[in-house]
């Protein structure tokens, strides 16, 4: 800052002493249009796709629209709907359980086997990472069929296996409300549990390893080290992931919509399922926005506070 | 010391100075732009070429209308062309909408799945966009009454046709004949309560059952598919012709109690998907054998899944309920509509009338497709009556089929349907594992709708 000030300061005395000799002052760098011009696309496509979008949704939040000709105004009433929809209390209640699962579960289970993957002398380690990873490479579409075939209650894998190791199947994973929710939790521990654990990892691979040494040299038993030396390296990439997990959960759609279609009775619904509900299968627009601008401000405000408790993007003290 | 530098020749002036090009290049630019937003022309059409832009979601029905252009091309005016866009069913609807709204690219003729057609009814959706067929059908001698109301209505709002079905969808009973006889089931069981002894009989001797519900919870559609075929059956209905719901009725509650019943004796099984692994499985290891479907559901259902067992099974009506009710119901159907105030509005409605609706038209539409027809007359026809199916055992169904004619029963949508179909779906479910009291889930069904239809 010293030094930038100091420049001006310079520039300012030298152009005061030419002045005087009635040369003529510097002339004014000419105003043009073409750096703006260069900078537009970027600002130009973010309101078009970004701002306009997120205005409208507001909009047609305050009004009742079935998705064609004119919209009415009917002011608050989308909100005052929502705040008695059973429906979408269901909804936000199922997709709290999901953002549960997401952050409580599967961050922690990325972590260790981050941890694991990082061992050295791990053999196969990149096969290993490629088989964590492959999951979330795989078409949603081709996981749902291939997880309702595996949970079919009457000619599903997973209750043959259970028939035949323990004598019982006919478990109802997808039209058991309750176990409809564990399953979906299930699919989104294969699918996403590898995917974080590629951030974990690239941050372990980042903790210095004199660290571990010094701890090592201090008596730190494995616990020990792991709490205090790779924690608290890891506390950026984890507040990453964690607020990351939260908002892909958060806006979980295609699990619980290919999978059980929001069923059985709601019991899988999430808030993003129930937005696409009403918009593209009641043509319920306005209470759609309303919904999907409720979702928003809890997404937008749980991330801000995340974003503080966590710290991200604050400079280590 | 240096030769003077030779005077260059000033450059030629430019024909067209590059600024003026530039604003002209953003005219012209802006011009096209503006032209390409604007809608498309509406001056109707009545002679000569024409291209048709056809919406489907199934390729029978693609196969049906270019092979029906000739016919076309000598009953009108017009020599007709397809550009056929092929896209899922609910899928059609929603960009359907989006083109309307986009005030171009609308198609000329579309195929509604009747499961999609409700959203055309929210609002005034279906008389802005969709072409009023009631004058046309009242334009062609005979037609209307020979039309079965029974499936216009599914398309019709404020006596106003908005689109033709491609079927009559007929409930029948499936069975298979060859495992019948080997279990001593008597294939002329006259009434449900009947076959409800004998199926949990069969069920407790072989482990099989001779009914099945679906509880596919991806698919509501499916889940309510099973109870709605019984339903309608019975005499009971979703929704009224006004579109008021009177599903929380004496015969609903007998159909569901009669469904929970049988999941508890076996006599009826719970599947996860009519067409999937699940249901393939069931059928080859007979787990299933007999179940009350749709009459296209052997094209669609049983002849994919076990082609191997062409030949061992039969249809025949449905047993009757004791009480009360008929000997079909109907499910399953798709509407061809036209889009309205469009320069091809004239041409896709005659296109329409001269394949779709004419006597050879739904005689042929039963050969290469499979769906019956939806004029009365055409099930006296010879050609359909003299047809033997194959794969069950050489039988003439057509004769079945004029019997049941009579009780097809008219299906009214409404607007809330979707709604319905979601709640129902999770009550039907909540039902079926014995947590409600078939009185329970209705009661819970008709408030849950109450409490979402109409926000």
């Amino acid at each position: 800052m010293t030094t930038a000030l100091t420049g001006r300061g310079v520039g300012r005395t030298a152009r005061a002493a030419r002045e005087p000799d009635g040369t003529a002052p510097p002339a004014r760098p000419k105003r043009t249009w073409a750096p703006y011009l260069f900078i537009s696309p970027f600002y130009v496509l973010y309101v078009l796709f970004m701002l306009v979008p997120v205005g409208v949704s507001l909009w047609l939040s305050l009004t009742e629209w079935v998705g064609l000709g004119t919209p009415r105004w009917v002011g608050l009433r989308n909100y005052r709907l929502l705040a008695t929809d059973i429906s979408f209390h269901r909804a936000l209640g199922n997709t709290a359980v999901f953002v549960l699962v997401a952050v409580c579960v599967i961050v922690p289970l990325a972590l260790l086997i981050a941890q694991a993957l990082n061992t050295r002398g791990l053999r196969a380690r990149d096969l290993w990472r490629t088989a964590y990873f492959v999951p979330i490479v795989v078409s949603p579409i081709l996981v749902a069929l291939v997880f309702g075939l595996f949970f079919d209650r009457q000619f599903g894998l997973l209750n043959s296996v259970l028939r035949a190791l323990f004598g019982t199947g006919g478990v109802d994973w997808l039209g058991d409300p309750e176990l409809a929710k564990v399953s979906i939790g299930l699919v989104m521990l294969w699918r996403w549990t590898g995917y974080l654990t590629i951030f974990f990892l690239a941050g372990l691979q980042a903790v210095p390893r004199e660290l571990y040494e010094s701890a090592a040299l201090d008596g730190a038993g494995r616990l020990r080290t792991f709490s205090t030396v790779t924690l608290s390296a890891l506390k950026p990439v984890t507040a990453f992931v964690v607020v990351t997990s939260f908002i892909g959960a958060a806006q979980i759609f295609e699990e619980p919509y290919l999978l059980t279609g929001g069923g059985p009775a709601e019991s899988t619904l999430s808030v993003s399922m129930f937005i696409y509900r009403a918009a593209f299968e009641r043509q319920q627009f306005g209470y759609a926005a309303a919904a999907a601008v409720v979702l928003f401000v809890l997404v937008f405000g749980l991330s801000q506070l995340f974003n503080r408790v966590l710290g991200i993007g604050r400079a280590a003290a | 010391m240096y030769p003077p530098i030779p005077q260059l020749p000033p450059p030629p002036a430019p024909v067209v100075p590059r600024r003026t090009l530039l604003r002209g290049a953003l005219g012209l630019g802006a011009a096209g732009a503006l032209a390409a937003c604007g809608g498309e022309s509406t001056t109707a059409r009545t002679a000569g070429d024409v291209t048709l832009s056809l919406w489907t979601h199934d390729p029978g029905y693609q196969a049906f209308f270019t092979q029906g252009i000739p016919a076309a091309d000598r009953a009108t005016d017009f020599r007709y062309h397809l550009d056929v866009t092929r896209a899922g069913a609910a899928d059609l609807v929603t960009k359907l909408l989006a083109q309307a709204v986009a005030g171009r690219g609308t198609p000329d003729t579309i195929g509604f799945e009747i499961g999609s057609f409700p959203r055309m009814l929210r609002g005034d959706i279906a008389p802005r966009l969709l072409h009023d067929f009631t004058a046309d059908i009242a334009a062609v001698p005979g037609l209307e009454e020979d039309l079965l109301p029974a499936r216009t209505a599914p398309y019709s709002q404020d006596g106003r046709v908005y689109a033709f079905d491609s079927d009559t969808p007929m409930v029948v009973y499936y069975y298979r004949d060859d495992l019948f006889t080997k279990y001593g089931v008597p294939k002329d069981t006259p009434t449900w309560e009947e076959f409800t002894e004998l199926g949990a009989r069969t069920h407790r001797d072989h482990g099989a059952s001779l009914c099945v519900v679906s509880t596919a919870g991806s698919d509501v559609g499916q889940v309510v598919g099973s109870f709605q075929m019984l339903l309608y059956q019975r005499g009971g209905a979703f929704f009224d012709a006004d579109q008021n719901l009177v599903l929380d009725s004496p015969e609903a509650e007998e159909v569901l109690r009669f469904l929970c019943d049988g999941l508890r004796t076996g006599f009826v099984v719970d599947i996860s998907d009519y067409y999937g692994a699940s249901m393939q499985t069931a059928l080859k290891q007979g787990k299933v054998i007999g179940l009350p479907m749709a009459v296209w559901y052997k094209n669609y259902g049983l002849m994919p899944n076990v082609p191997e067992q062409k030949g061992r099974w039969r249809i025949r009506a449905l047993p009757r309920f004791t009480d009360d009710g008929s000997t079909t119901a109907t499910l399953g159907g798709t509407g061809f509509g036209v889009l309205t105030d469009k320069a091809n509005t004239r041409a896709a409605t005659e296109f329409l009338l001269a394949t779709w609706l004419t006597h050879d038209g739904q005689v042929r539409r039963f050969t290469e497709t499979g769906y019956l027809p939806t004029r009365r007359s055409v099930f006296e026809d010879p050609r359909l009556n003299a047809v033997r199916d194959e794969f069950c055992g050489g039988q003439r169904l057509f004769s079945l089929y004029r019997t049941l004619l009579p009780d097809v029963p008219a299906v009214h949508q409404s607007p809330d349907q979707p709604i319905l179909f979601d709640v129902l779906a999770g009550n039907l479910l909540r039902a079926y594992h014995g947590d409600l009291t078939p009185r329970q889930a209705l009661k819970q069904t008709a408030a849950d709708f109450r409490d979402q239809a109409g926000r």
